[in-house]
């Protein structure tokens, strides 16, 4: 691979005529990923570059959309439009049996989008279609609703740098003749311990997921390529 | 489940488990042993809550101690507050004493007192009139500081920066409270770079400043200038090379 193209920070500014307080601004609300502050040493002192073709890019679409939708939306919306890029993913996830009808239907309610899925959903039906084949529907919910809990609190980026394990446990209670059986779902490192009574029905380790689509989309790149292009035009 | 909420008041010593609460006070000495969760919480004494700590109001006259994030609509601190974590807020108010070890964001944060931040500070509109010690990035849209003892930050960026030094009979009793909080010290901002569309700096300290329209007042050493409009240098100020770009 060759190394990006890289553009200082004053050379943005001037090329897309933004100013240095859009640009912290849009830095704030996340609409502009840290990793792309390249911070290097110059001559005349510290100076800030970014990936050209990515930054000039996001930089246009962030002034085709700021008009129309208030900044603090603008960050999901864009991210959910770059995720857009990876049609290609869709098509993967049900070649690599992720997907199907029957899990769409029971946990994308508010309906998928056509053919494109955000890293997020991929990530989420990447569990989901782990752990259904021995959950039952009412846990495959559970599970759903755990890992949204934990999305706002960054749970994909802890994922890929902790390394957390997903389990489904079953514990059977019974006492004076009723019984009864309860469901947990809990997120942890590696290695928890329960209690004997504990069934563990499933573990998944969510790294794992993480790193399949990240293959997924890396191969898929070539292809979204062309078709951003083309959506470009409208 | 939606379980009874309950208000707490610790006056003596006590703790209490996690939870959720509608009010914590404590104004003896108390302890939160797990994550906290309350619509109100008010240390007058010297309190600490091991995890988390979600409240719609924090304020603090005493000593507060937050073992985890800490995330508020106000949080008001004119005792010392000290987290472990970062913090979210949408108005920071602190005349006394407040230490993050996590990044800093809200939309309106103002310091009287002083500060220290071991992440980025991130406001809307960002005010201080005493010392801090940022040690990663200030960005808001606005700034203003009046200098009121030492202030360092690595890099500074925004829309307008204004950094002022103490004059007025105001900030200079600011600054000798600030002084005695900050352990002495010259009042001057350091910085490594500085970048807004509008700055005014005054016994500012810093490698590089880029802006359009740039002030450079007194008492600032300066090493690189670069502006696309206007630039100003105060006679008792120094710029090594000043660029017009």
């Amino acid at each position: 691979m060759d190394e990006e193209r890289l553009i200082s920070k004053k050379d943005v500014l001037e090329k897309m005529g933004i100013s240095y307080g859009q640009l912290y601004r849009w830095k704030r609300k996340g609409l502009i990923p840290e990793a792309w502050f390249v911070r290097r040493s110059t001559f005349t002192g510290q100076e800030t570059f970014f990936p050209q073709d990515k930054i000039l890019e996001r930089i246009a679409r962030i002034k085709a959309m700021k008009d129309e939708h208030p900044l603090d939306d603008l960050a999901e919306l864009i991210t959910t439009r770059v995720n857009a890029q990876l049609s290609v993913a869709l098509a993967k996830l049900k070649r690599i049996g992720w997907l199907d009808d029957e899990l769409l239907r029971s946990c994308c309610t508010d309906g998928l989008p056509d053919e494109a899925v955000s890293v997020w959903q991929a990530f989420v039906l990447g569990v989901l279609s782990r752990v259904r084949r021995s959950a039952r529907d009412e846990e495959i919910g559970l599970v759903q609703r755990t890992l949204e809990q934990e999305k706002r609190k960054g749970l994909l980026d802890r994922v890929s740098e902790d390394g957390v394990q997903l389990y489904l446990l079953r514990k059977r209670i019974a006492s004076g003749g009723i019984s009864a059986e309860v469901s947990v779902v809990a997120l942890s490192d590696e290695g928890a311990i329960f209690d004997p009574d504990v069934e563990v029905i499933e573990v998944v380790d969510l790294a794992t997921i993480v790193q399949r689509i990240n293959l997924d989309l890396a191969r898929g790149e070539e292809g979204h390529e062309r078709e951003s292009m083309e959506g470009e035009e409208e | 489940m939606c379980a009874e909420r309950q208000s707490i008041s610790i006056s003596g010593s006590g703790h209490l488990g996690g939870g959720e609460y509608v009010r914590v006070s404590i104004s003896g000495s108390g302890r939160v042993d797990g994550d906290l969760v309350a619509e109100e919480l008010r240390i007058s004494g010297s309190g600490k809550v091991a995890g988390r700590t979600e409240a719609g109001q924090i304020t603090i006259s005493g000593s507060g101690r937050f073992g985890g994030a800490v995330r508020a609509e106000e949080m008001r601190v004119s005792g010392s507050a000290k987290v472990d974590g970062p913090v979210e807020a949408k108005e920071l108010k602190s005349s006394g004493s407040f230490h993050a070890d996590g990044d800093v964001a809200a939309e309106y944060f103002k310091n009287s007192g002083s500060f220290r931040v071991r992440g980025d500070v991130e406001a809307d509109l960002f005010k201080a009139s005493g010392g801090f010690d940022i040690e990663g990035l200030l960005s808001a849209d606005k700034i203003e500081i009046q200098l009121g003892g030492r202030c360092a930050a690595r890099e500074i960026g925004g829309e307008t920066i204004r950094v002022e030094r103490p004059g007025s009979l105001g900030s200079a009793l600011l600054g000798g409270l600030a002084k005695m909080l900050t352990g002495g010290g010259m009042a001057e901002l350091r910085a490594t770079q500085i970048e807004a569309d509008e700055v005014h700096l005054e016994n500012t300290v810093s490698d590089v400043v880029r802006g359009k329209r740039v002030e450079i007042g007194p008492g600032c050493r300066i090493g690189t200038v670069e502006y696309t409009e206007t630039l100003k240098v105060h006679e008792d100020a120094k710029v090594e090379r000043p660029q017009k770009v």
